[in-house]
């Protein structure tokens, strides 16, 4: 395979180098230059995260064959500022919380200096129109604007620029908006997160990853792999020494499958190599033997008679059911002067952080199994790696790395214990980076819910009775299902006082793929059905919607569906402050929507209709005009 | 992943064809790079290697444009984002920039070539009813004992069917010429299950051009894309309206007729029901949209004489 | 005849529990006040983004009475901090604050004993605050700098510890009785949305989203987790959908997978709401989930009030709006009939 010779000007720097004809411009960067603040979010062009001006235009590095860039300028993120300063979009995105895990923020710089670059007086549409190709799951894009407008207007000298500064101080600091400590090194690209470190002598370890969703494993093959030139180890789960199995309250997940697979994507053995091109081709070479079983696609044949068993200590595929009981709903039925009944449905969600899953591991010269890894539980995975691999648990460290976006995804300790075995074999470094494609379907995603809801209401819109249960898929493995269902219990007839209750929340295993911890951990499936109910129940009963909530409401002294009497409860205040500021016009919900007054105001957006940038259809500026 | 063996930068289109002909099986041209790259991955083709990789990118003779004869002739190398900066482009091409600002984003607009996404044919590819509508016609290249020899074709012919072309072995675009459609109305619409960055259900090219009192269509061009495994050009609907009141009534009628044309292997009811609205809107839109002038819904007469 | 664009608007209520679920939750934390007036802490903290380190550091730099860029935080491993657990049930401020709270309180302490010895005063008439020290009603003022000098000199590290406990409850098996969590938080959002009745897209115009977060340590930052949530909530509401068939995924890759853009946000109209936590020293509760609970019901809500169609299963694709509205034209000519 003949190399490229590559001449080009990478941060006004002249680089002459060899590389490999497959290579991406973003793998020449990160690996070739070691410029790793440009990031592989996705590998696919939809992320925005390996955004670089080439010959002053703004592309995605992950599509870009190198060779392309022979003979061009390459600009990165870090080379927009010189050492140790930042441009004023940069100190924008600093000043206004713009930045949050951080790992969409160099590209989303980049795109913000082309915007300003096209054209210095952008307004608030073409912003967000040339901001379009880069995502953001963190910050809710808004602080980013601000920040965009704030340096356009710095830079175009109508904002002095000490409005990028520190605010002065006031009599506290708690209260204060004292800008993010680790922001400067989010949006310089410095901050090195797990797939930018290198350590020497490290392996690229790659996953076999099951295709069967339900599957008897006869037998794994991994000769030819262990043969290849380049391949340091290959590792089943025969090669875990201690006690198998991690989960966030079940440890019911082995490292590697054992025995059988339970869902497409469970991991059943991983190879360490040289470069991450022979661990894949290593990985294609494993030869395994499988059985199809029947398998559960739906959480309603979890618990059929004669479906399959998904796991021998759970006969009857239960994950966990949890039951709250208040009163007598019998009697609250009884009692109400109208009863609606409905079901609701939400879907499975990914967690879509922009950082996709990475890791290293390492055995130090103390014989201390290290693992560097952005996940969000240390603590609990030190506690579990330490049994897997049968170690005392000061012989074994867990390091955060910085985390480019968690919410629940990375409690699950899916790849850190064949990390660590990967590294006690070879005693090497060894490096994991997942493709989005990879962290997809192998990480845990948020339950999906059935709801079916009576709700029992008096005339006044006093509640009587309610009767909620919920069938949750958990997938092939526990994850934090128990918890989901605790929390969604507790919290899932809303924040009223409610006499009578009868709530069942259940999730079962099937061979989905595993459903765990997201952000809300079950509290929004169950409040969907609530407060859509309520507005139904409003809507029946001709009540605005505040006023029946605000005759529910949970108050100081009321008794919470657990019966736990509350000590404090504003519900009152946080509903009229939200009725005051969104200027709220009272009435029933019973589509009143072509008749009220009270919408597109100055606090609402424009609808987007594409195309703010043909109002002001000038030639862009020349390379020596761009201000950003 | 992508891998290959070798990856060519040819200098020109002599080097590039000749290349081309000799390529080992399973060589494949590279234009952009946005449909290949995104392809070679888990879920969809996986890890692929190809022998040889042929970039067509920096062939000069197929980078630029020129007008003549009332034609616009586009190098294959034009990109996306040349129909939304290029002022030239702009005039002659009314439904471009409308098109070209629902196509993904700026960054891959600067990479992603009109020949390329025409080539890989996606049922839901965003150029290609614009181009449909603006009579587009692709050439082709190929080598002749030594000697390049080239045909033309037009673009509702060399499309098949999803990820069918009629390029022929060898073969390599150089151009695509559309109708210089300066002073027509120009719109584009598009489903999708957000604003940017987003594959269609459904879209709609239109240009219209009515007479300089703004009463009467003169001319109009409508094609769909995405309701079936190859573009439409609403031709009938087109042929129905010339000559007809410039009126809402008017295209609300002909835009019942175009759901007629709609033959989509899944999701039926729904395309069908975004085709009609989308007909209408991208009717309306064409008409407000029309330089210089303005139109004249004849409605309000028509209401009064009911 | 219907108007092409349609728009409607919205609300839902919502509650949430602070810190992990129906058990007793804990957080331990180290402080020292350092050399040049700095300071460090020593936790184990997890930033995933939502802005934890520099609540952390306003935190500490309060109670010690120096500024937060002079707070210097440990990194996150189990072999050099003590163990405060995970970033998750909304926990970090009220756990890992309270806990860095009362251990910089304990090094300050240590510092003030000295510092009131030196200058021959009740230790209670010492103030410290962005780096100064002073001793009220009198003329006694040092920098903090000064300050750690005069303690070290007199053989004494200003440092200190503390665990920081929420006591929750178990839940009874039969009727899940029970105190789950010691704090509770309350939140309202109401969506203003314009749906295509051509196309059955649905855009968010406007959130306002008001949350009681007990007390906003960074009200930026309390802000920034609201935008964020809203926007996620969004997605689940219109657009986003894994998918399997048979257990194997349709939705492999942010092709297919749909994530909101920058073009796809509501203007997001943040109030903040404080209720202070009578059981902890900052009385601060917490906004990283709460934020994200209501959103998807209040837009559903106000598609319903747009064109009176109830959806209750999300997402609300476009396809599933123009077969609602398909559906309620089919039911109201049944009824004209």
């Amino acid at each position: 395979m003949p190399k490229l010779k590559l001449e080009l000007q990478v941060n006004g720097r002249k680089v002459s180098r060899e590389a490999e004809p497959h290579q991406r411009l973003l793998d020449f960067l990160r690996d070739d230059l070691n410029l790793t603040g440009t990031k592989e979010g996705c590998g696919a062009g939809e992320c925005g995260t390996c955004s670089v001006f080439v010959d002053g235009k703004l592309v995605k590095s992950c599509l870009m064959p190198v060779a392309k860039a022979a003979g061009t300028s390459v600009q990165t993120i870090e080379g927009l500022a010189a050492p140790g300063d930042l441009t004023p979009v940069q100190k924008a995105f600093h000043k206004t919380g713009a930045s949050q895990c951080g790992y969409c923020i160099p590209g989303m710089v980049m795109a913000a200096t082309s915007a300003l670059r096209e054209n210095p007086n952008a307004g608030i549409e073409e912003i967000k129109e040339r901001l379009g190709g880069n995502i953001c799951r963190c910050t809710g894009y808004t602080k980013i604007f601000e920040a965009v407008e704030m340096a356009r207007d710095v830079i175009a000298g109508e904002m002095p620029a000490a409005v990028l500064e520190e605010d002065a101080v006031g009599e506290s600091f708690i209260g204060a908006n004292v800008r993010r400590l680790d922001a400067p090194s989010k949006v310089s690209g410095r901050l090195k997160y797990a797939a930018d470190m290198k350590m020497p002598d490290m392996l690229q370890m790659q996953v076999l990853r099951s295709p069967h969703a339900h599957a008897r494993i006869m037998s794994i093959d991994t000769s030819a792999a262990e043969a290849m030139d380049g391949v340091a180890c290959v590792i089943t789960s025969a090669d875990v020494p201690g006690k198998d199995g991690f989960g966030v309250f079940v440890h019911d997940q082995p490292t590697m499958a054992t025995g059988k697979v339970r869902y497409v994507g469970e991991a059943v053995a991983a190879v360490a190599a040289e470069d991450l091109l022979i661990a894949r081709r290593a990985v294609a070479a494993i030869k395994v033997e499988y059985e199809p079983l029947p398998g559960i696609f739906f959480a309603e044949d979890a618990r059929k008679p004669g479906a399959p068993v998904l796991h021998d200590y759970a006969p009857d595929n239960l994950v966990k059911h949890i039951p709250i009981r208040k009163g007598n709903v019998e009697a609250g039925f009884a009692q109400a002067d109208i009863i609606l009944e409905d079901d609701f449905s939400t879907q499975q969600v990914e967690h879509g952080y922009l950082e996709p899953e990475a890791g290293i591991a390492y055995v130090d010269a103390d014989d201390v199994v290290v693992v560097i890894s952005p996940s969000q539980n240390i603590s609990h995975h030190r506690h579990m790696l330490a049994e897997i691999i049968d170690k005392p648990i000061n012989k074994v460290r867990f390091i955060m790395s910085p985390v480019g976006g968690g919410f629940g995804g990375k409690e699950d300790m899916i790849y850190q214990g064949m990390l660590a075995i990967c590294a006690m074999k070879t005693h090497r470094p060894v490096q994991l980076n997942f493709t989005r494609e990879e962290s997809i379907i192998a990480s845990a995603k948020r339950h999906p819910s059935k709801v079916h809801y009576k709700l029992g209401l008096k005339k006044d819109g006093r509640i009587t009775a309610i009767e909620f249960s919920m069938l949750s898929d958990g997938g092939a493995y526990g994850m934090s299902s128990e918890g989901v269902m605790r929390k969604a219990a507790i919290l899932s007839c809303g924040p009223y006082e409610v006499d009578n209750l009868k709530i069942d929340t259940v999730a079962v295993y099937t061979n989905n793929t595993p459903s765990g911890a997201f952000r809300t951990f079950g509290g929004m499936q169950a409040q969907f059905a609530t407060e859509s109910m309520m507005d139904m129940a409003a809507e029946a009963l001709g009540m605005d919607p505040f006023a029946i909530r605000r005759v529910n409401m949970m108050k100081v002294g009321s008794r919470t569906h657990t019966q736990q009497e509350l000590t404090t409860a504003s519900l009152d205040r946080v509903l009229d402050a939200a009725e005051k500021a969104s200027r709220w016009e009272s009435g029933p919900p019973t589509v009143r929507g072509p008749a009220r007054k009270d919408m597109n105001g100055p606090d609402t957006r424009k609808p987007c209709t594409l195309g703010a940038r043909f109002e002001t259809a000038t030639p862009g500026p020349t390379e020596a005009e761009k201000v950003a | 992943m992508l891998t290959c063996d070798t990856y060519h930068m040819p200098a020109s289109l002599t080097e590039a064809l000749s290349l081309w002909a000799t390529a080992p099986e399973g060589s494949r041209l590279v234009s952009g790079g946005t449909d290949i790259l995104p392809w070679a991955r888990e879920g969809r083709a996986g890890d692929v290697h190809l022998p040889e990789l042929i970039d067509v990118t920096r062939i000069p003779e197929l980078s630029g444009h020129t007008i003549a004869n009332r034609r616009v002739y586009l190098g294959a190398n034009t990109v996306y984002q040349d129909f939304l900066t290029n002022p030239e482009l702009r005039k002659a091409l009314p439904c471009m920039p409308y098109c070209a600002i629902w196509f993904a984003d700026d960054q891959i607009r600067e990479q992603a070539t009109l020949a390329g996404n025409l080539v890989n044919a996606s049922p839901v590819a965003d150029g290609t009813p614009a181009v449909v509508a603006l009579n587009g016609e692709i050439e082709l290249a190929r080598l002749d004992n030594g000697k390049v020899v080239r045909r033309i074709l037009p673009v509702i012919e060399f499309i098949e069917g999803p990820g069918k072309t009629k390029i022929a072995p060898h073969e390599i675009v150089t151009s695509v010429i559309l109708d210089a459609a300066d002073g027509y109305g120009g719109s584009f619409q598009k489903v999708g299950l957000r604003r940017s960055l987003v594959i269609s259900v459904a879209c709609c090219a239109a240009l219209v051009r009515t007479d300089p009192a703004g009463r009467v269509f003169e001319s109009v061009r409508l094609a769909l894309g995405g309701v079936g495994p190859r573009p439409i050009r609403l031709t009938q609907v087109e042929a129905a309206l010339v000559g007809q009141k410039v009126s809402r009534a008017v295209i609300k009628d002909i835009a019942t007729q175009a759901a007629d044309a709609v033959a989509s292997r899944s999701r039926q009811d729904y395309r069908r029901d975004v085709v009609v609205n989308f007909v209408r809107a991208a009717l309306e839109e064409a008409l407000a949209n029309q330089p210089g002038g303005t139109v004249n819904f004849q409605d309000g007469e028509e209401l009064a004489h009911a | 005849m219907m108007e092409r664009k349609l728009r409607g608007r919205g609300i839902a209520a919502s509650w949430y529990g602070i810190a992990r679920t129906a058990t007793i939750d804990r957080a331990g934390a180290w402080a020292e006040i350092d050399d040049g007036g700095t300071g460090k802490i020593v936790t184990g903290v997890t930033e995933i983004g939502e802005g934890i380190l520099t609540v952390l550091a306003q935190i500490a730099a309060e109670e010690m009475g120096i500024r937060p860029e002079d707070v210097t935080i440990g990194d996150n491993d189990t072999a050099r901090a003590p163990e405060a657990a995970h970033a998750g049930a909304t926990r970090q401020t009220y756990m890992i604050g309270n806990s860095v709270a009362l251990a910089s309180r304990e090094a300050r302490s240590a510092l003030f004993a000295e510092l009131a010895d030196h200058w021959g005063v009740a230790v209670d008439t010492l103030k410290a605050f962005n780096g100064e020290v002073w001793a009220v009603e009198t003329n006694q003022r040092v920098s903090m700098k000064d300050a750690v000098k005069i303690c070290k000199a007199r053989g004494v590290v200003p440092v200190g510890s503390a665990s920081f406990t929420a006591h929750g409850t178990g839940l009874d098996p039969v009727d899940g009785s029970g105190a789950p969590w010691q704090a509770y938080v309350f939140g309202t959002q109401v969506a203003e949305v314009e749906v295509d009745t051509y196309t059955g897209e649905v855009q968010v115009l406007g959130i306002w989203a008001v949350h009681d977060v007990g007390r906003a340590i960074n009200p930026r930052g309390v802000e920034g987790q609201i935008e964020g949530g809203v926007v996620q909530g969004l997605g689940q509401a219109l657009m986003e959908d894994y998918q399997t068939v048979d257990g194997h995924t349709t939705t492999h890759g942010f092709a297919k997978y749909i994530l909101p853009t920058s073009l796809d946000i509501p203007q997001i109209n943040c109030t903040i709401v404080e209720d202070p936590d009578p059981l902890s020293p900052l009385r601060a509760k917490g906004i990283g989930e709460p934020a994200l609970v209501p959103t998807a019901p209040a837009i559903m809500n106000a598609i319903y009030d747009a064109i009176g169609v109830r959806i209750k299963s999300l997402p609300a694709t476009p396809e599933k709006i123009l077969q609602a509205l398909r559906e309620r034209h089919a039911a109201n000519q049944r009824e004209i009939a």
